[in-house]
Formats: structure tokens, C-alpha cells, sequence
């Protein structure tokens, strides 16, 4: 395959990789140049013909690998996916339940901890509740074992494009402080939320289809 | 709609590994259902086959789940998936085939029927996946880990056990093959 449609002679590409087209470049280095972004930009690459075209076959095969890749997932897409709940048995909710966090029983000799991943789940669902956007990380700073320590509860969250973005920090933060006051003894001095991302809008308020 | 699904619809990699990171199971099925299919692919390439491919996902998941906290960029949590999956395949590969077995890195290719041409026989022809198999073994499994793994020269010698100017030239070679077979599709 050596012609194009306006009579032109291009190398086939296979002997795109010859290492006299490559002005004094290799297929090692064109790949690494490749993969590294194409940064620092090397003149002696881009302005050479030969190492342009070598470089373009390059980026295809990298294209076309991962079409191939995503068309196999495609057509396995149909198939039974009991792996999944095979996945979701196997893994320990313990693995990310962080500190103990004391609540009162009021009674003696009686503790009652809920753990700190509880607490962040909570966060989550008040934040989500409150419309317009969704929680991302969530930390509690400050030491949440000890009762009555104060803890700052810092929340990373992306709103749902167009929602209007301190509007919505500070409805998230209000039910953030609601629901923590309401579930949990922590002492709460304040409540950071700091919105890092936008997504795609929905019809729907999070939560109201179920 | 479960909540899983809810998320998957709206929610980027980044908030997906964030929340999944904290302990959201919500957050982690959501990535387990957009990414299986593409690290099951992978798998598929790697091992040469489908038959241990649930496995390889199956393990890979799990391991992500338990060592989300060392996920430093959440962003990139597809490629910490593909990273991990590389690990889990090449480990079976290795317990399959004891190195005494393995080929010569420059032994000519012969043409494997299997499992998985009988699986692609009434698909869709994908070329590339076909000169994919013609590779020599040594060559198509650099090509995988640096191509999909996104492993270092370094990380794929210590999978290989070979030395990583050697991985770099079978990488070269694998590329070179590879694109000579482009053309014939156009």
C-alpha cells in the first residue's frame, strides 16, 4: 500500500520504521517520545517528516488498542456478571470504618461508639440530600474518639452543572450541621465544604427517583 | 434506580474513588460496573484466554477495595485498576507456565488455536486482536503491560524477570509488527 488517492507516493508503513526515515531517531525512542505527551517538545522529532509519520502510526496503534479493548467489553457486556456480586461479597465494609466515635448511653459502664466511616457516610447523605450536587471526600479533623474535642469535618463535593456553586456549599453545609448536631455528640466548629468539580445536571434531584 | 446506578450516572472517577475511598460500597459498585468490562478485556488478553479472566477481575477488585487509601490521584482510577489487574494476571500466567517454559524472547511465533478462537469465532473479526495472538509471547506481553498496564520498562522487567533494555526492544519490536498490520486494514 504505497499510493494515495492523489497519485502521491507514501511510504507503507511498514517502512515508516526503517531507521533511515527516522533522521536519526528510534521506534524506542518515538514511543517514549509518544507517551511522555510529546513533552518537552524535541525539534529534532517534530520537524522531521519521517519521525511525524512514524509518530501518527504510533498514536493510531495506541487508539486502536484501546477501541479493541473497549469492543471485547462490549461484547461481553451481555454476559452473566455474577462476578460482581462475587466482588461486592468478598470485600470487608470494616476496612474503611476509621476511628471509633463515643456517643453518650447515659448509662454506666455503657459505651456506644459508631464508627468514623459511619459518620462520613452521613456526611455523604446529608450533602447529597441537599440538592444540586454530590460529596465527594470527606474528612473529620480533630480528635474524634475523645468526647466533646472539637472536629472540624471538611467536605470535597462537585455540583451538577448549572447549579450556582456558593448556593449550594452553603445548603450542603446546613444540612451537613442539621444531621451531625442530630446523630452524633461530635463537637462540631465548623463545617468546610469546597466544591473541586462540576458534572453533567439531572433532571432529578439526587434522591427523589428511587 | 439503586443508588449504585444513580452515582454511576453522574459522578466522574475522581468522586467515585473519593467516596468509594471512604467507605461508600454505593461508590465502589458503580466503578466495578464501568470499569470490569475493560479490565476484563485486558485480562483476557493477558492470560490468552477467558478462562481465568473472572478471576483476574474478580482479585483485582478485591485488592483495590482493601488499598483505596493508597490511591494518591483518584482521578486516575481506571489506570490504578489496569495497574493492578497487570500484577494479578501476570502472577497466574507465572503459575501456569514455570520459567523453564517460557520462550526464547525472539522464537518465531506459532499460530495458537484455543479457547479463545473457538470464543471469537462467531464475533466480530478484530485484526488487531489477531495479530495480537501472532506476537511472540515475550513481545505481546510487553506490548499489554506497557500499552494497558501502563507499567514502567522497570515494572514490567521485575513482572518478566528480564532486563528492562530488553523489554524496551521487544516493546519496540511488538510496535513495529503491529503497525505493519495496521496497513493491511486500510
Amino acid at each position: 500500500m504505497n499510493g494515495d488517492s492523489d497519485g502521491t507516493r507514501v511510504p507503507g508503513l511498514a517502512e515508516a520504521f526503517e531507521p533511515e526515515r527516522l533522521d536519526g531517531h528510534t521506534i524506542e525512542e518515538l514511543g517514549e517520545y509518544l507517551d511522555a505527551g510529546r513533552s518537552p517538545h524535541d525539534a529534532s522529532i517534530e520537524d522531521s517528516p519521517g519521525c511525524r509519520i512514524a509518530l501518527d502510526a504510533l498514536r493510531r496503534l495506541r487508539e486502536r488498542s484501546w477501541e479493541m479493548l473497549a469492543a471485547q467489553a462490549g461484547r461481553d457486556a451481555g454476559r452473566e456478571q455474577g462476578w460482581i456480586a462475587a466482588v461486592l461479597a468478598n470485600i470487608s465494609r470494616e476496612a474503611r470504618a476509621g476511628r471509633d466515635v463515643p456517643l453518650g448511653s447515659g448509662l454506666p459502664d455503657t459505651r456506644l461508639e459508631v464508627t468514623e466511616g459511619a459518620i462520613r457516610g452521613l456526611v455523604r447523605a446529608a450533602g447529597d440530600s441537599a440538592g444540586g450536587g454530590l460529596v465527594g471526600r470527606v474528612r473529620l479533623v480533630g480528635d474524634v474518639t475523645v468526647p466533646g474535642a472539637p472536629v472540624r469535618v471538611e467536605v470535597a463535593a462537585s455540583a451538577a452543572w448549572p447549579e450556582p456553586l456558593h448556593p449550594l456549599a452553603q445548603r450542603m453545609r446546613a444540612r451537613i450541621l442539621d444531621q451531625l448536631a442530630r446523630h452524633s455528640e461530635l463537637n462540631v466548629t465548623a463545617v468546610d465544604v469546597t466544591i473541586e468539580d462540576i458534572h453533567a445536571g439531572d433532571e432529578a434531584e439526587p434522591g427523589a427517583s428511587r | 434506580m439503586d443508588e449504585a446506578q444513580s452515582l454511576a450516572r453522574r459522578a466522574s472517577d475522581r468522586l467515585l474513588a473519593e467516596r468509594a475511598a471512604d467507605g461508600d460500597v454505593d461508590a465502589f459498585t458503580a466503578l466495578v460496573r464501568r470499569h470490569g468490562g475493560i479490565v476484563r478485556a485486558y485480562a483476557v488478553k493477558v492470560l490468552g484466554s477467558p478462562d481465568a479472566a473472572d478471576d483476574v477481575v474478580q482479585d483485582t477488585f478485591v485488592r483495590a477495595w482493601e488499598r483505596l487509601d493508597e490511591l494518591r490521584d483518584p482521578s486516575a482510577v481506571r489506570a490504578w485498576l489496569m495497574r493492578i489487574a497487570s500484577n494479578r494476571a501476570i502472577e497466574l500466567l507465572r503459575a501456569r507456565k514455570p520459567e523453564a517454559e517460557l520462550p526464547e524472547h525472539d522464537a518465531p511465533a506459532t499460530a495458537r488455536p484455543g479457547p479463545a478462537d473457538a470464543v471469537e469465532a462467531g464475533m466480530v473479526a478484530d485484526d488487531l486482536s489477531q495479530a495480537l495472538r501472532r506476537l511472540p509471547a515475550r513481545q505481546r506481553e510487553c506490548w499489554l503491560l506497557a500499552q494497558f498496564g501502563g507499567l514502567s520498562y522497570a515494572e514490567i522487567a521485575a513482572q518478566l524477570g528480564i532486563p528492562a533494555t530488553t523489554v524496551r526492544g521487544q516493546l519496540a519490536r511488538a510496535r513495529r509488527t503491529l503497525i505493519g498490520e495496521m496497513e493491511a486494514w486500510r
